[in-house]
């Protein structure tokens, strides 16, 4: 007998209707349907599905109400239970008294050996994993559960009722579509049970996927799904079909969504465009919110702590790294789990806020004049522009390279807004790529640094 | 375990009754209050040695995740061999030394600090293993008696020891299985990747 078989449609669809089953054939025998690449699916067994709708439930009710010095009431306990159960904790003894005390654990330390960090009481059989490559060099192979991934959607669903939306697509419609752009990209169809079976197809719009890249527009437009999610270059390359569709909503995810390409996004698809701090190792964690002036939290059983680097917990409003205790994935329990990411957090609104959240640690750049300027300046300045991806480098001459995945009419007001901040005579040079290699790193530099080195 | 020490019993008990100080979290880094090169150069000076930067430099951590329970175990060592009855036969810093650094070292990497208060076979085990390191044994014990128990108590707890490894590695190869199989690579529906 084959040790690991290949799942069936048994395995992917185990609620399947027949009703469903039309679902998926429409989607992959539409006339203008993609060459769908892979196969996955929902994998929730019966009893799930009613858990992840009660999970749903959970978390549309709760508050997150926790403040900076008044952890959530769940803390202490999970802590325990986590050193309890986590061999990597367990290893360390009892938990320290003091939650500060306990060591902040990064990708790395994830990197090295995931199977430390998953609970004993876990059972194996069920385990999915997530994959990333990653831009830190450290590729991570997480493990998560089929519960885990559906419960995703809990977290959306919070999100955009902020902006007066539930989501109602049901049996014999779409709910969503996850449009990504790249050379290589997963993509197959689904349903989701907990929708009534509501249709997910996972699309690729590079050409190279389709028997004719006209259909691409086609395909959406008769797919009517109520929801499109994709990242800002799948989001920009949509922009330029022409999709007559109207979602009711468009979810960013994976890297920086600026203003100006959100704006262009809701002018033409008139509807909320959603941009989503949300990590593999984590879940959807926050969404901008332009009225709470940063990124509003999501996860009411997540608790998020802004670290220096020697673990301790800045007060509000001040700049350091995300850290995050707690979520959803029961494979892979999180214990002041420093994200790379930095933000300031803020209390003054009903719910926790991120301020400034910007990937990565930040770089900080010299200007002409000698000075020194982070590299969230730079992204403040770019707000007004389209640019769906774009990376900045300083040579050690000082000289900047700017490479972006924009419309190559962007290239004289970019080299405009980055000389007046970086200084009149810089040696500057832009280069426009239709494509930047998947997760790149944003913001590098050569120079040493006076205030790290 | 040449010469006869005092009662296993009297030991125990200051064992048990080890102050919050001498339990609460080593200064490592931002992290902890205790520092417990402080705590062990007070020892040496109530034994009448003197100690040295360079000696104490092994009872500060760097790296919480590593040294913590080391010198947790330190700490308990510490507050045992400040009973009376050590105090009075006055040891030398090359005696101390050892005990609360290599073997703390041996005790932590088997066992979790806390243990040595919770369960008995480790309460008398670290309270055994103090007394051979300084070279004595319990009252009314003979040196094999003595010493007899206290391999009882130790090959017990390294079999423990052991079999949670090899436990903790068949679990590991567990779920690094599960997670390459063609199910799991397949992963499962999400509304958003990332």
């Amino acid at each position: 007998m084959d040790a690991d078989p290949q799942p069936t449609d048994l395995d992917r669809y185990p609620t399947l209707t027949p009703a469903g089953q039309r679902l998926l054939s429409f989607l992959k025998e539409h006339p203008h349907a993609p060459i769908y690449r892979n196969e996955s699916g929902n994998r929730l067994l019966p009893e799930e599905v009613a858990r992840v709708r009660a999970f749903e439930s959970e978390v549309a009710a709760a508050a997150i109400d926790w403040r900076a010095g008044k952890p959530p009431r769940w803390l202490e306990e999970f802590t325990a239970s986590t050193y309890a159960d986590v061999p990597h904790y367990r290893r360390q003894g009892v938990p320290p008294v003091r939650f500060e005390d306990i060591p902040s654990v990064s990708r790395a330390d994830l990197s090295r050996d995931i199977a430390a960090f998953v609970p004993d009481s876990v059972p194996v059989e069920r385990m999915i994993n997530f994959r990333t490559s990653g831009t830190s060099g450290h590729p991570l192979l997480l493990a998560s559960h089929p519960v885990v991934a559906a419960s995703y959607l809990a977290f959306h669903k919070r999100a955009l009722r902020r902006v007066g939306i539930t989501l109602l697509a049901g049996a014999g419609e779409v709910g969503v579509v996850l449009i990504g752009h790249q050379k290589k990209c997963f993509t197959y169809v689904s349903v989701t049970p907990t929708m009534n079976e509501a249709g997910l197809a996972k699309i690729n719009l590079h050409p190279d996927d389709w028997r004719d890249p006209e259909d691409r527009a086609k395909y959406l437009d008769d797919l009517k799904a109520e929801v499109y999610t994709g990242d800002p270059i799948s989001f920009a390359e949509l922009l330029t079909l022409p999709v007559t569709w109207r979602p009711r909503a468009l979810l960013s995810t994976s890297m920086t969504l600026l203003p100006g390409l959100r704006q262009r996004l809701e002018a033409r698809f008139q509807c909320p465009v959603l941009d989503l701090y949300s990590m593999n190792e984590a879940g959807p964690i926050a969404v901008a919110d332009p009225n709470s002036g940063g990124h509003v939290l999501l996860q009411p059983r997540m608790y998020v702590e802004i670290l220096d680097d020697e673990d301790r917990p800045l007060p509000p409003g001040e700049r350091g790294e995300v850290t995050l205790t707690g979520g959803f994935n029961f494979c892979l329990p999180l214990l002041r789990y420093r994200t790379g990411d930095h933000a300031a957090l803020d209390f003054r609104g009903p719910e926790p806020v991120l301020v400034g959240l910007q990937g990565r640690p930040p770089v900080r750049y010299r200007t002409t004049s000698g000075s020194w300027i982070n590299n969230i300046e730079i992204t403040h300045a770019l707000r007004p522009l389209a640019l769906p991806q774009w990376t900045v480098h300083q040579g050690t001459d000082g000289a900047v390279t700017f490479r972006h995945a924009g419309m190559d009419s962007l290239n004289t007001q970019l080299r405009q807004i980055l000389q007046s901040i970086l200084g009149d005579g810089l040696r500057l040079h832009i280069e426009q790529q239709d494509f930047l290699d998947g997760k790149v790193i944003q913001y590098t530099s050569d120079l040493a640094d006076p205030a790290t080195s | 375990m040449t010469h006869e020490g005092p009662p296993l019993e009297t030991l125990l008990h200051r064992l048990a009754e080890t102050p919050a100080e001498f339990l609460d979290e080593p200064k490592i880094g931002s992290k902890g209050r205790v520092h417990v090169d402080s705590v062990v150069a007070d020892l040496l000076r109530l034994h009448g040695a003197a100690p040295t930067p360079s000696e104490m430099a092994a009872f500060t951590g760097k790296d919480a995740s590593r040294d913590r329970n080391r010198l947790a175990v330190t700490l308990l060592l510490t507050w045992l061999a400040a009973d009376e009855w050590f105090i009075k036969h006055r040891f030398s810093a090359g005696t101390l030394l050892p005990l609360l650094e290599g073997t703390a070292r041996d005790l932590a990497e088997q066992t979790v600090a806390h243990a040595f208060l919770t369960d008995p076979d480790r309460s008398e085990e670290i309270t055994r293993i103090t007394l051979a390191r300084l070279d004595f044994r319990p009252e009314g014990e003979s040196p094999a008696q003595a010493q007899d128990r206290l391999t009882s108590l130790s090959a017990t707890e390294r079999s423990r020891v052991i079999a949670a490894a090899r436990a903790a590695e068949l679990r590991a190869r567990a779920i690094r299985e599960a997670l390459a199989k063609k199910a799991a690579e397949e992963s499962a529906d999400k509304y958003t990747r990332e």
